[in-house]
């Protein structure tokens, strides 16, 4: 008895589904600017616009739940491409990148350019070198693919222990974002912040794994994506006339160049200022167009190179690679992506350049017409506080201290625009963040109840699988929110030692997996363990000596880490046995363009030969 | 015999996709290291209101990092259908 081909036909109706939740959103942000104008408290405009969103992204998770294993595992891989991409592109920037990464490139300009282009660099050497395999191989975590790759429980628990780090770090900085935001627009504290943050993301990560968070996350991207671009187009034309301020925001730098030197900014030296800009208030002192002033020339290349490694082999974005329905979809979808990736680094420097822009601009006219009306709103959103030390009559930019992660929600405060937007930029952000939070915290419950708890218990009676799953997402959302309670995160910084980690344990193992067929067992352990241990020694003891403090320095022991961990697995490789036939015959069938994937294979086989022992 | 044509088909798959991911990888890391590396003496130049060492690692190399994804599925789609329809013929 043949086993019928499984049907892999997206929902033909997702387009008008989604450009519902989009008109639906739009509605509701010109609804609340009417409100605005008719008198109503800027509180109430906030929490509505952050909160009726949110119901929104429950509602679509709830009509998206399953139970069905593979579609909570791959969404049935039927995800057409573009969606799959919306999911790639809010996992890759994330809260992090909206708030944290714009707010850095306020304040180190050039310098900060490097994370931008590495997560796009990412994305290709990610379609190039990982993906398309992974999809034929349709493994449903990264620790499951390496472990069936080599027929190796152990590589599979290795991989699944070490792969903890960065995306348990990942997870945290962006509930950290996303709690932050909540707290200053809802009126809850931080520590409540943070428990309806977790409970938010693991109740989408529980009713339907990467389904519910394939479709939530999808409506989420819309409303970032509209919230992001709305305020900044209104900006842009406020201050160049176009609606098109990634290509517009040249002309102001002349203008900004005069308002920093009228604020008193001069170049700065390397190691006069941190390398990445801390999440406490502080004064922007670098000129925005000085090239390595924070960072050198070097460290530069060492911070894109460890973000591009890093975004290529992070696990959260590998889970997703078996979710569309076929090779070919897998790979173009990893190309939507990086396409949207890249119009976010484009957008995020005009950004920049406009919120500093404006304020210094405004900080020069402080001797003649006194403090503009917009300190007094940052002050009391805690975004910015500014003090005349020497009292000169006069705030210099050293005077001035800004909170990086507030600089996109103080754009539309800056122009003076009405407060609905910077609501709108604010639930923008948070849904990228939660759409992040989500992946991650599916990619870390999934793989200790799938990876761990499943080979180590190969009969599950006590938890079948989906039980498991849902326990380990509650499990590790509980755990990160008490982390949160009781530890201070740097989201930006939290974040380049997820990169970093990602970069040194994943990158070189699967690289040797996916490309060299001579690799064995033994090399992808000694791999996997050498990356984790000699960047896990620089982060937590290199500091004694000097190493990994700064981020260019946690940026190059990846690297060399990872160099190693190159090194280690061919080393490893060779001097063991050579590969078995099956090995090599499953490195051959991962190579392949067409058809089924290799795990879907074993499962028709498996299910046709009990059909045949039951006839 | 089938083997052996499905063997060199095979075998022509892999080494045509080895050398596009190669150059797909290296033109695009190779752009950003030369852009780094001469990013100050670039700056002196200005390109659409920007500073061109600027211009590159804020956009162009986007910009270029985005056509070459593309470029590169093209071409692999390619390079896999060629090998779908040598299998089916042998």
């Amino acid at each position: 008895m043949s086993v019928q081909t499984r049907q892999r036909t997206p929902n033909p109706h997702l387009g008008a589904y989604y450009g519902i939740v989009a008109s639906a959103f739009v509605s509701l942000v010109v609804l609340l600017a009417m409100a605005e104008q008719l008198g109503w408290t800027d509180g109430t405009v906030a929490r509505l616009l952050i909160l009726i969103p949110l119901l929104l992204y429950l509602a679509i998770a709830v009509a998206a739940r399953t139970l069905d294993v593979e579609d909570f595992f791959t969404s049935g891989r039927r995800v057409p491409q573009v969606y799959n991409a919306l999911l790639l592109a809010a996992i890759t920037v994330g809260g992090t990148g909206f708030f944290a990464y714009t707010g850095a490139i306020f304040f180190l300009g050039f310098d900060a350019l490097a994370i931008g282009i590495g997560w796009a660099c990412g994305l290709l050497l990610s379609a190039v070198l990982f993906v398309p395999y992974l999809r034929r191989a349709g493994a449903y975590t990264l620790p499951a693919f390496l472990g069936q790759r080599f027929r190796s429980p152990e590589t599979r628990l290795a991989a699944s222990a070490v792969q903890v780090v960065p995306t348990a770090l990942l997870l945290a900085a962006e509930m950290k974002i996303a709690a932050t935001v909540t707290a200053l627009f809802l009126p809850a504290s931080y520590w409540l912040a943070v428990l309806l943050v977790a409970v938010f993301v693991a109740a989408t990560g529980i009713l339907g794994g990467i389904r519910t968070l394939t479709w939530s996350g999808s409506a989420q991207f819309i409303s970032g994506a509209i919230g992001l671009s709305v305020p900044l187009i209104v900006v842009g034309v406020l201050l160049t006339n176009l609606p098109a301020p990634q290509f517009t925001y040249g002309e102001m730098l002349g203008s900004l160049q005069s308002a920093e030197t009228a604020a008193g900014m001069s170049p700065v030296e390397p190691g006069a200022i941190a390398a990445l800009p801390a999440a406490a208030p502080i004064a922007a002192v670098k000129p925005f167009l000085q090239s390595f002033g924070a960072i050198t020339e070097s460290g530069f290349f060492a911070l894109f190179l460890c973000f591009t490694l890093g975004t290529a082999a992070l696990p959260s974005l590998l889970a997703r690679s078996g979710v569309t329905g076929s090779v070919a979809d897998q790979r173009r979808s990893t190309a939507w992506a990086l396409l949207l990736v890249a119009l976010f680094v484009i957008t995020a420097p005009s950004l920049a350049v406009f919120a500093k822009l404006l304020m210094f601009r405004d900080m020069a006219l402080i001797p003649t017409q006194g403090l503009p009306a917009w300190l007094s709103s940052l002050s009391l959103g805690q975004l910015a506080q500014a003090n005349d030390l020497n009292g000169d009559g006069t705030i210099s930019a050293g005077e001035l201290l800004i909170s990086r992660d507030g600089i996109a929600l103080a754009l539309p405060i800056l122009a003076q625009l009405p407060y609905v937007l910077t609501a709108l930029m604010a639930t923008a952000g948070l849904g990228i963040a939660l759409a992040a939070a989500g992946s991650h915290l599916f990619t870390l419950g999934a793989s200790l109840a799938d990876d761990i708890y499943g080979t180590l218990e190969q009969k599950p009676i006590v938890l079948p699988r989906l039980m498991t799953a849902w326990a380990a997402i509650g499990g590790c959302a509980f755990l990160v929110a008490i982390y949160l309670f009781i530890a201070e995160v740097d989201a930006l910084r939290t974040a380049v030692t997820a990169f970093a980690f990602a970069a040194a344990t994943f990158f070189p193992v699967l690289l040797l997996a996916i490309w060299w067929p001579r690799c064995t067992a033994w090399g992808a352990l000694a791999s996997l363990a050498t990356g984790f241990a000699v960047l896990f020694l620089a982060v937590t003891v290199g500091g004694l000596f000097g190493i990994a403090e700064t981020a260019a320095g946690t940026a190059i022991s990846s690297l060399v880490a990872a160099v190693l961990a190159v090194g280690a697995g061919v080393g490893a490789s060779l001097y063991g046995p050579e590969p078995a036939a099956f090995d090599t015959a499953y490195y051959e069938a991962m190579r392949k363009p067409d058809g089924e994937t290799i795990v879907d294979q074993a499962q028709m086989r498996a299910a046709s030969a009990a059909n045949n022992e039951e006839d | 015999m089938t083997t052996e044509i499905e063997n060199t088909v095979r075998d022509r798959h892999q080494l045509r996709t080895l050398a596009v991911a190669i150059t797909t990888v290296s033109v695009a890391l190779c752009a950003v290291a030369v852009a780094i590396i001469y990013a100050i003496a670039l700056n002196r130049l200005w390109f659409l209101h920007f500073p061109l060492g600027f211009y590159l690692l804020a956009q162009g190399l986007l910009i270029f990092v985005v056509v070459i994804a593309f470029w590169y599925v093209r071409v692999q789609e390619r390079i896999d259908h060629t090998r779908s329809l040598n299998e089916e013929i042998a």
